[in-house]
């Protein structure tokens, strides 16, 4: 019953404000909050145990947490030497060519293995995530196997990138 | 009981309706003796209300004299609330920056309403929004339910094995206690977690800046004697690693202090241990 004469009491209240000009509340404007195409629209809220208890943390996995990321910018800061020597030192040498074709293949894989986290979570869309990883890893293979041909039948990746560059 | 006092309710809201808006008057306004020619601002504000769940969130415009606000953008909400629109909702409190209730989307930037300045430029109109990506409560309410549960779960509080030799306090040398300048000064108002683009895709999992920034405040104490439990239960894909040193965090945190900053430095200690 309170409940009912709230309600009523509050929009008997609203009604002569929304006409009301001369004090400010002047328009109301429609408001487009939902967009139609969302790839993953917001789920409705959802709270797992009680408002007291804490949010649950996944389990420890060094492998994908610190010694991923420790590996990964190992990868990164060995990379910034690697693609400026050859071009600087002017020779060919088919080891460090190599190391930067392993690395750049290494490099990409976890960058775009980032997104996927980031944009496809497992929790979320698990089977998705495991697609995705796959083509991923699929992907990641094939560039490997074209980098080594190019390596072992071809001129190698700098020479190409340099001829490219003239071309 | 209850029917008496929404009838009280009742009675005095319409007072108040039918008020000359002149009259009225809150700590919000500045005393003038001569009227200074009006300075009208227009303000656009996020307006959804859960007693009518079918109806869409709106933008809502008021417009205000600034002549006759006070600097603030709190100053101005709490103006529109008591003199033209008591259904708006939003959090205040302590209207000096060290609550964080009133942390708010404004003109794009997540801030604290009482710490930001509204422009003065009458031509623009300033829009107000809840914290993005949030559940929204009602108008300009957030739910940080999820916030506070994470930050529970990060163990906020100094763990000991041990007393200390002589069983007084627990010393810390002024060397020490500097490591923790930047980090004890956040007021948990999520204006960063907020802004962080990571946080709003996996705020499940992810913690997010500002608990970080505390994970950090208890990683770095010296007192505390857990340091290697609690890097070991973030240790995992999810809690800290989502962080892509995006630093919408650092830009946007009203108390001037450096999220990105703190998560980097667990990101070192996590790699060195």
């Amino acid at each position: 019953m309170a409940s009912l004469m709230r309600q009523s009491c509050l929009s008997a209240f609203r009604a002569p404000l929304a006409t009301r000009n001369a004090v400010g509340v002047s328009q109301v404007v429609a408001f487009h909050a939902s967009a139609k195409k969302q790839i993953l629209p917001p789920q409705p809220q959802t709270i797992q145990g009680t408002m007291n208890d804490p949010a649950p943390i996944p389990k420890p996995h060094p492998s994908h947490g610190s010694y991923h990321w420790t590996f990964e910018r190992l990868v990164c800061v060995g990379l910034i030497p690697l693609t400026i020597a050859p071009f600087a030192a002017g020779s060919l040498n088919p080891v460090t060519d190599a190391v930067l074709c392993s690395m750049l293949v290494l490099h990409s894989h976890v960058g775009f293995q980032a997104s996927i986290i980031d944009y496809f979570p497992a929790r979320r869309v698990p089977k998705t995530a495991s697609l995705l990883n796959w083509l991923l890893r699929g992907f990641t293979l094939t560039t490997a196997v074209g980098l080594y041909e190019l390596e072992t039948n071809d001129v190698g990746l700098t020479e190409t990138i340099k001829r490219v560059w003239k071309a | 009981m209850a029917s008496l006092r929404t009838t009280s309710r009742l009675l005095a809201s319409s007072r108040s309706l039918f008020r000359p808006a002149t009259f009225a008057r809150s700590y919000a306004t500045v005393e003038s003796g001569s009227e200074p020619a009006p300075q009208i601002k227009k303000f656009q504000v996020y307006r959804w209300n859960p007693d009518a769940p079918s109806e869409k969130p709106k933008m809502q415009t008021y417009e205000l004299d600034l002549k006759k606000t006070g600097p603030m953008m709190l100053d101005a909400l709490i103006r529109i609330k008591n003199e033209i629109d008591p259904t708006l909702t939003f959090r205040r409190s302590c209207r000096e920056g060290i609550c964080g209730s009133c942390a708010m989307n404004i003109d794009g930037v997540n801030t604290l309403a009482c710490l930001c300045r509204i422009p003065t430029d009458t031509t623009k109109e300033s829009r107000i929004y809840p914290l993005p990506h949030t559940y929204v409560v009602k108008d300009l309410v957030p739910d940080l339910t999820q916030f506070y549960k994470q930050y529970k779960s990060i163990k906020p509080y100094l763990q000991r094995d041990t007393k200390t030799e002589d069983g007084l306090e627990n010393r810390q040398s002024p060397e020490d206690r500097k490591k923790l300048d930047g980090l004890y000064e956040c007021i948990l108002c999520a204006c960063c977690s907020t802004s962080c683009p990571s946080y709003w895709w996996n705020s499940e999992e992810y913690l997010g800046p500002a608990i970080l920034l505390q994970s950090y405040r208890w990683l770095a104490d010296s007192r505390d004697q857990k340091t290697a439990e609690r890097k070991h239960a973030i240790d995992n894909s999810m809690s800290v690693y989502r962080c892509h040193t995006i630093l919408n965090c650092t830009r946007t945190c009203p108390k001037g202090l450096n999220p990105a900053r703190a998560i980097s430095e667990i990101k070192k200690m996590m790699a060195a241990h």
